[in-house]
């Protein structure tokens, strides 16, 4: 292994482990060069001292992010007062949306054949004129809770 | 953060408002010279013990008036029609009913009707009846019975 290919490994043992095989390539490198065993101290030990910085400012920015998250917190709760307690207006929204769903509902009612059952509220009926080239007719009235009939007597058929 | 639009809110209901409004001048306005004419078609016959539920409340009056078993609504037609207006009813066994409101008072109708089987007028007749009144027809032959109208207006 030449120099340049063992700062590149030491570079990418800081960023993790390396395999097996390149880790124990490295180590037999390091053995026989101090120039590259010296790189590889210095930037070991990098790495602690980055970790130890970080926690540090982490410490110092600690009442800022707690403040901010408090915000944000604040944020969240008051959409869902808000998403709990909707305005009367759209509390009650679908009241005029369900009839819209009825009149829609009798407007496209089936209307070829209908089978909603006959309620007549009344069989007051008079017959003006009643008359046929073809046939007999007969008018039946059977009193006023039956309706009328007109019978059609077909060449003494029926 | 995003917050809830509050005009999307407001809007719906509005939308619903809107829509109903639409639906309603939509809906033709029963006019009082315009009449709802309304033909249901009977199969009576003696084949089976069966009254058809769609016959409603007429049902236990066409069987004390008629001796036949069984009884099949086929078909039913209503038509708004306005006074003048004829409207054709297709009736089985490729009859036809004409009928036309003629002039009336009050809450009385009164129908012209006939009833043609091909060229054959079976029945000419004029009605005077009631809003919501009823009358039947009755004889033309239809397969193993007889067809009987019930013919309302409203």
């Amino acid at each position: 292994m030449d120099c340049r290919t063992a700062r590149a490994r030491i570079e990418g043992k800081a960023d993790g482990p390396l395999p097996r095989e390149a880790a124990a390539e490295l180590a037999g490198h390091l053995a026989g060069c101090p120039a590259c065993a010296s790189e590889d101290a210095a930037v070991s030990a990098t790495g602690p001292v980055l970790r130890a910085l970080t926690g540090i400012r982490a410490m110092e920015k600690a009442p800022a992010l707690d403040a901010m998250w408090t915000r944000v917190r604040a944020g969240i709760e008051e959409g869902r007062e808000a998403r709990r307690r909707p305005s009367w207006i759209a509390r009650w929204a679908w009241i005029p949306a369900a009839v819209a769903l009825a009149v829609l509902a009798l407007l496209y009612y089936p209307a070829g054949t209908d089978r909603s059952p006959f309620h007549p509220r009344t069989f007051d009926v008079a017959v003006e004129d009643v008359e046929s080239e073809v046939a007999t007719v007969a008018l039946v009235d059977k009193g006023e809770d039956l309706p009328r009939v007109i019978w059609i007597i077909e060449d003494a058929k029926t | 953060m995003p917050k809830p639009d509050p005009r999307g809110r407001a809007g719906a209901p509005a939308l619903s408002f809107l829509l109903l409004l639409l639906l309603l001048a939509a809906v033709p306005s029963e006019a009082a010279d315009t009449v709802s004419v309304d033909v249901g078609s009977v199969y009576a016959s003696n084949e089976g013990t069966s009254i058809d539920p769609a016959l409603g409340t007429i049902r236990e009056k066409l069987h004390s008036m008629f001796n036949y078993t069984s009884y099949r609504m086929l078909d039913r037609k209503r038509r708004s029609l306005s006074v003048g207006e004829a409207g054709e009813f297709e009736l089985p066994g490729r009859r036809t009913m004409r009928a036309t409101p003629l002039p009336s008072r009050g809450d009385n109708v009164r129908l012209s009707i006939q009833i043609s089987d091909g060229p054959r007028k079976l029945l000419t007749t004029t009605l005077g009846l009631r809003r919501g009144g009823m009358v039947l027809v009755g004889g033309p032959s239809h397969q193993a019975g007889v067809l009987i109208l019930i013919i309302s207006a409203e």
